[in-house]
């Protein structure tokens, strides 16, 4: 009788031990943000063809980016928290690239979720606190509702409106190819890491 | 009998769709309502399995640790911000959630609980205080948003949900140092 006892507690822990691995990829994704993340690296999606209006009125498609390394975050100007320390973090990684890089390489680009409200003229004004060009560092929005979802789908940006006008919503940096490939999803509260990544991609790939 | 009719009813009723929907739009209510109703389901439930299965309850469940074992098990898993997320948008999982709270959580729980011994009881509170209180101060603290279906501030309130329950589980072992139940019997 005992035994039987004891091999239930044994098939029980096991049983646990299995749940949990399964339910967290091998104890590796405890979040579904962490497991989205953990996907994407895996399924590296490609850039759906979007039409962005940026800060200068400018409007032309993605594909205009071919050939270049984009450094993507998505946000709202009109965001309390996480942006504008998302945006403060991206200019970091801006910083800390070498000139020769920015622009020719490597472009920077802020794309808002929000384009009801992110105009140009929006835009222009939020571009000013965080020192973006609007060149090497554009910021833009996606004027047409069914592609702007169709990227955050594709990318995995899940975006919740609230009642007050404001959006819960995940934060990282992008990274996409020259091939318009996405490469690399980092922690975007770790820009010094992000920058080490990016600068040795350039290295290898334009200098070597 | 009436008790297995009634968790059956009950069992049902939670899983009409507007019901389901409504407990799972508010996280809290998701987590702390819905999950442990399931689980108070499976219980009602358990006195017909436990009358068309006796000898593999004696067998499997003899003193209660098995039983009590899977019950943690499960009820720590449903803690993971990952498995609560995708039972919102994985409909296997959903459907696990509504297998495994009644019958792997609820139904050992009610054979276990009167086996196990005064230590594995308290032991078992005990557990639950640590875990909810670690898992209340990660939703309350956690500077990211855990679950891609909620938002932050739902989180926060869950984190305290937690903290309450363990408040209660710590008041109750508290209490077990200064009073003594049978000498109210």
């Amino acid at each position: 009788m005992r035994k039987n006892n004891t091999i239930a507690t044994t098939v029980v822990i096991l049983f646990g031990i299995l749940l949990f691995a399964v339910g967290t990829d091998g104890f590796t994704a405890f979040t579904a943000e962490t497991a989205r993340t953990n996907d994407l690296l895996e399924a590296q999606p490609q850039f759906p063809e979007v039409t962005l209006e940026d800060s200068k009125e400018r409007v032309y498609p993605i594909s205009d980016f071919e050939g270049n390394y984009l450094f993507i975050t998505f946000m709202y100007t009109s965001c309390e928290d996480v942006c504008p320390e998302l945006e403060m973090n991206m200019l970091q990684v801006y910083k800390q690239l070498p000139e020769e890089y920015i622009g020719e390489d490597i472009t920077f680009l802020s794309i808002s979720f929000d384009p009801e409200r992110d105009d140009p003229e929006t835009l222009t004004k939020y571009r000013g606190y965080f020192e973006s060009d609007g060149e090497t560092w554009r910021m833009a929005r996606i004027p047409d509702q069914a592609e702007l979802d169709a990227l955050l789908e594709e990318f995995g940006v899940i975006v919740i409106p609230d009642d007050h006008g404001n959006f819960t919503h995940n934060s990282a940096f992008y990274l996409v190819d020259p091939d318009g490939y996405l490469i690399d999803v980092m922690d975007y509260t770790q820009p010094d890491a992000a920058a080490d990544r990016v600068n040795s991609i350039l290295d290898q790939e334009v200098g070597g | 009998m009436t008790q297995v009719i009634a968790g059956l009813v009950f069992y049902l009723f939670l899983m009409l769709p507007p019901v389901v929907e409504l407990l799972e739009s508010i996280m809290i209510i998701h987590m702390h309502m819905q999950m442990p109703l399931l689980v108070v389901a499976g219980f009602l439930m358990a006195p017909l399995f436990q009358k068309k299965f006796p000898s593999f309850f004696a067998k499997y469940n003899m003193n209660g640790i098995p039983g009590i074992l899977l019950f943690m098990i499960i009820m720590f898993f449903w803690n993971i911000p990952r498995a609560m997320d995708e039972a919102l948008t994985i409909p296997l999982v959903e459907i696990f959630k509504f297998i495994s709270l009644p019958f792997l959580a609820g139904v050992p729980l009610r054979d276990s609980w009167n086996k196990l011994t005064t230590k594995w009881k308290n032991g078992t509170l005990l557990m639950f205080l640590i875990v909810y209180t670690g898992t209340g101060i990660l939703y309350i603290a956690s500077p990211v948003q855990l679950c891609n279906n909620y938002l932050v501030k739902e989180q926060i309130t869950l984190g305290w949900g937690f903290i309450t329950v363990a408040a209660a589980i710590l008041i109750y072992l508290i209490q077990l140092f200064f009073v003594n139940p049978s000498d109210y019997e």
